[in-house]
């Protein structure tokens, strides 16, 4: 390859040529690519990309290029600092130009390509161990589920959130004993709204405490962790009163989350509505989202966990189905008081 | 009131620790929340009082770890 021919602007080839181009884009001078040559000489290639650094630039490239083993001492027009680098071959200066220095040694040194496939497999056996300890805690493909959702499911579930007294049909369908996918099933739960709705109300509350002068970087962190462990005490507390109810549900413990997580829409719009409409908008808000929030979980929940109407058709003692109730009831009861303890210091 | 997670950690702990220090002789059978009258039954439905005496005396063993007492 001909670099000086190459001109200033070329397509990039080669990983060696992308550092020099981040070096260019970070220092902010002008955008130079430069292509390495691989087939040149090992020694001798260390000197070519300085001729193609550009007049301004000139100075960091070469000081960035010229270190290498073998540099032909030959004198070049273009170069504007001269090479030092002749009288120290194992001058290792940067981190960076000690690697991309080796980068080029190692295809043609067997010795180093073994240690490459050696670290190579070395950190695959560490991804492995990763990924079985992570399986210890939760199962990844149970969490996939939850995140397969799409544009159409997301719409029609803010709208079902926001305004769920039209909607008929609440049950989850199954299909040979696994739950449907959120893709397919509008009423199946689904943690990509609730995270997504978290970070929204994060950020809502970082605007609105700036626009009363109240805002600091910590209290964002506090503002997320306060919201967060509610949640999760609320998670808490729910499995508990179902394991004291001794229902047989498949609820877990993300579905539970996720219903839980559904309160941060209700949050964001109370957030809104009294950032634009001030104090009584926050309130009507604030009663319009817990009305829906408390319909949506209690429809939601009796479906999920009324005996009667499970496929499988056991029959229960009516004593079980008056605790679920209780604590559908109680659990939809908490949504609102959760909504207002986390957003009204918001509002003031 | 602002939460950090560690602030939930601490609770969590000191509930837990709460519940496992509950006596069994001294103080459950006492109160009527021994665990020993109180599975009779083998019917569908524990009841809740059946259900929490349960969940305590669970929470006991566990916490008590590889100590070889009885309650």
């Amino acid at each position: 390859g001909d670099v000086a021919a190459a001109g200033s602007q070329g397509p990039v080839r080669g990983a060696r040529s992308e550092r020099p181009a981040r070096e260019s884009a970070r220092a902010g001078g002008p955008q130079l690519i430069v292509i390495p040559t691989h087939k040149a000489p090992r020694g001798w290639a260390r000197a070519e990309p300085a001729m193609a650094y550009h007049q301004g630039y000139g100075g960091q490239g070469s000081k960035h290029r010229g270190r290498g083993p073998l540099v032909p001492p030959a004198p070049d027009p273009h170069q504007l600092f001269d090479d030092t680098s002749a009288g120290f071959p194992h001058a290792q200066g940067t981190p960076g130009s000690g690697i991309d220095m080796g980068f080029n040694t190692l295809l043609a040194d067997p010795m180093a390509n073994v240690a490459v496939a050696y670290g190579s497999s070395i950190a695959s056996q560490g991804k492995d161990i990763v990924h079985k300890e992570i399986h210890r805690f939760m199962s990844v493909n149970r969490l996939k589920y939850f995140f397969a959702v799409d544009t159409a499911y997301v719409t029609k579930k803010l709208a079902l959130l926001l305004f769920p007294y039209a909607h008929q049909n609440w049950e989850v369908r199954y299909s040979r004993d696994t739950p449907l996918t959120p893709r397919q099933d509008i009423n199946a739960p689904d943690l990509y709204i609730p995270s997504m709705a978290f970070i929204t109300y994060i950020l809502l509350a970082g605007i609105a405490l700036g626009l009363q002068q109240r805002f600091s970087p910590e209290v964002l962190g506090m503002c997320a962790s306060t919201a967060f462990v509610w949640v999760v005490i609320e998670v808490l507390a729910l499995l508990l009163s179902l394991y004291l109810v001794t229902v047989q549900s498949d609820l877990t413990a993300f579905d539970l989350l996720a219903y839980s997580g559904y309160k941060y829409v209700g949050m964001i719009l109370a957030v809104l509505g009294g950032l634009l409409f001030g104090s009584d908008g926050y309130y009507v808000a604030l009663a319009w989202t817990s009305c829906a929030l408390m319909y949506f979980l209690a429809r939601s929940l009796r479906m999920k966990l009324h005996p009667s109407l499970v496929p499988d058709g056991m029959g229960h003692p009516r004593g079980a189905g008056r605790g679920q109730t209780y604590v559908t009831l109680g659990a939809a009861a908490c949504q609102p008081l959760i909504v207002y303890w986390l957003t009204f210091h918001l509002v003031r | 009131m602002a939460f950090t997670l560690y602030a939930l950690l601490q609770a969590a702990l000191l509930f837990v620790n709460a519940i496992a220090v509950l006596h069994e002789e001294r103080f459950l059978r006492n109160v009527g929340w021994g665990t020993e009258q109180g599975i009779g039954g083998f019917g569908e439905e524990p009841g809740i009082k059946a259900q929490l005496m349960n969940l305590i005396r669970s929470v006991r063993t566990v916490m008590r770890g590889k100590m070889k007492s009885t309650v």
